[in-house]
Order: structure tokens, then sequence, then C-alpha cells
């Protein structure tokens, strides 16, 4: 929440512009999407892994959000509020597409290895490129710990699995991560 | 891998993972949406005031029954309820009105009868009202209708009686042939 946190604060969502919202105010809608597209886009992209259903999904969710905003009581939890919902509507998405969050299974992936890394050249690029070709469960699990900062418990519920299934679905996504990087460092 | 050191890449750089914002495509699309909020602000007050509305609603449909009931009760005059009987009434009424305005002609010593007898003869009596309210309620019992009829036609006919013994016993004066002439 911390990043996004961030990536908000030289916005000016006030208990105003909810109340304004609350009253139907086109103008007010405008400005709380303005404040929350780009962020709530990202998750949405990152979550559904391409540009069209992320546009979708994050459309589907902010119609939801201008509909309930009357019910949100309080305007100072608005960025979590408004994430929630984002995230509700991504996962929506990918139980769309079949894609199931289950208990740990036999996913044909090498346990963790403890290795010196301190030297591994982790790169940005190459992260994202990594999380885009992993399995949706894995990605699911590691997006929403490692960049929506949500808890392995919170994850859990969510994803209506165990807790243990979260972490251990962690860190095998996150291995799976430096598996793929380090073959295409190979292949290059 | 180092427990952190993949974490901590991740957040030193989490600035550099976001990507620019949606297309104007989202924001389009939803503004289509929302503009009918804008358009129907009553229908979206009633939604956000429904229950006020409900209960003003429910009273302004009971007043408006109450009145229409109000209105109901003062409509049920017997010329609504019945418009034969109404005719009816017509003639009787104007029949007996002038026997009673010619046995008012003659003295109460002549007449001889008490102050009782007298408020019987009436047109308006005890019976006449209790038929009246019940053809009111009863608007299509013939049996009422009927029995109206008949105490019209036994008051008519004791008012004749009465004014033949007047007559026997007092000749007729010229004021009072006037009235019997019209008879």
């Amino acid at each position: 929440m911390q990043a996004l946190a961030n990536n908000l604060n030289n916005t000016a969502i006030t208990d105003h512009l909810v109340s304004r919202c609350k009253k139907g105010d086109v103008h007010a809608f405008r400005e709380l999407y303005n404040a929350y597209s780009a962020a709530m886009y990202n998750i949405c992209l990152r979550m559904t892994g391409n540009q069209v259903d992320a546009e979708d999904t994050l459309q589907e969710a902010f119609m939801q959000i201008f509909r309930n905003i009357e019910r949100l009581e309080n305007a100072g939890s608005v960025t979590a509020w408004i994430k929630r919902i984002v995230v509700n509507h991504c996962l929506s998405h990918l139980r769309r597409k079949k894609v199931y969050f289950e208990e740990v299974d036999n996913i044909d992936v090498e346990e963790e290895t403890i290795v010196d890394e301190d030297n591994f050249a982790w790169t940005v690029a190459a992260i994202k490129e990594a999380i885009q070709v992993l399995p949706h469960g894995y990605r699911t699990v590691l997006n929403l710990y490692i960049f929506e900062e949500y808890s392995h418990k919170e994850i859990a519920a969510m994803l209506d699995i165990s807790e243990s299934t979260v972490k251990t679905q962690y860190m095998r996504a996150k291995d799976k991560v430096r598996q793929i990087i380090k073959q295409k460092k190979v292949i290059r | 891998m180092s427990e952190s050191s993949f974490e901590d890449f991740v957040r030193q750089h989490r600035q550099s993972f976001e990507e620019t914002g949606p297309s104007s495509r989202v924001w389009a699309q939803l503004e289509q949406q929302i503009a009918p909020r804008r358009k129907s602000k009553v229908i979206q007050l009633m939604g956000r005031h429904w229950l006020k509305a409900a209960a003003v609603l429910v009273l302004v449909v009971n007043s408006v029954m109450i009145w229409q009931f109000i209105q109901l009760k003062k409509a049920q005059h017997l010329t609504n309820v019945s418009p034969e009987m109404q005719e009816a009434k017509m003639y009787y009424t104007s029949q007996i009105e002038q026997r009673l305005e010619t046995i008012k002609t003659y003295p109460d010593a002549v007449l001889g009868l008490d102050s009782s007898a007298r408020k019987e003869l009436e047109l308006r009596n005890e019976t006449y009202q209790v038929l009246e309210a019940e053809l009111i309620q009863n608007p299509g019992n013939e049996r009422i209708k009927a029995a109206m009829v008949r105490y019209y036609q036994l008051k008519l006919d004791l008012l004749d009686k009465i004014l033949e013994e007047l007559r026997e016993k007092q000749p007729v004066s010229k004021k009072q042939s006037d009235y019997e002439r019209e008879i």
C-alpha cells in the first residue's frame, strides 16, 4: 500500500471530493478517476497480463466505484477501498478465464535453493518480462504480495486458499522468476 | 537467491515498474455510462431518500383516499343513489305538502291533534329518515324502494282521510277551497 500511497501523494483526495462524488457530480467522478486511474490500471495490467483486459477490468471496477461510493463511510479509506474493488474485479476476471487458485500441488517447479544471489543482476525489464510468462496462479500471488503489498493472510482470504499455500506459491513464483531470468541470459 | 534481494530490488525500483495510465477509451466509456445518472438526478435523489419519499407518498395517498371517501359520502344523496326514487319523492312530496298546508289552515281546536300526532304527520318523520338512510346504504334494494313508495302512499291516504273529516266538521273557507281545488 505504501507504493500506491506514494503514487497518490500529490493527489488531493479530500472529503469534499468524495462527498461531491456521493452527490453524483460527474466532474468529481472525473477528478477521482484522474487521481487513481494510472495506479489502478497498473494493478489491472499486472493481474490480467494484457492491455485490453486491463482496460476492460478497470472500466468495470470504476463503474462499481462510482455506483457504490455512497456506501463509503470513511473518506480517509478511499484509496484502500478503491484498490480492493479493482483487485476483486481482476480476480473475477481471472476466475472467468478459468484460473484456479488451488492448494499446493505437484507444480513442476524446482524447490527454492538458497544460493548467494548478491551479485544476481536484477533488472526491472527482466523481472517484468519473467512475471509475464509465469502461470496465472503464481503471477497473481506474486503480484498481490510484492506489488500490491497485501499480506499472505489477506491474499489467502481473497483467493480462498490457505496461508501456507500462499507462502509456498509465492516462494515458487519468485524462484521461477529467477530461473526464467537465468535461462534468458543463457540463451542470449 | 537471498531472501530479501528480490523484494528489496522491487521496492527500491517500485516506480520503474509502473506503466503509463490507461487509454482515453476507458474514461470515454465510463462517461457514457454515468451520463444518465446526471440526467436522472430526481431519480437519484429519490434513491438516496427512498424511505422519506415512501413516507411522504403514503401520507399523500392516505390524504387523497380520505378526501375521496368524504366526497363519496357527500355524493351519496338520494339523487345519485336512485334517480327513479328521486322522481317519486318529488311527486309525493309535493302532494303531501299541499295537504299538510291545507290541514295547517284549520284551527288546532278543529284539528284535534296533539303535538306528537302533528309531528308524525310531517313528511320527514322518523320512519322516512330510516328508509332514506337504508336506501342510500343499499341503492339497488327493491324492497326498500317499494317500502318508501308505500310510505308515501300511506301518508297521502292518511292526510286525505284527515282532510275529509275536517271538511265534514267545518265548512270550507275560500282560502281552504283554493288549496283543495289544487288537490
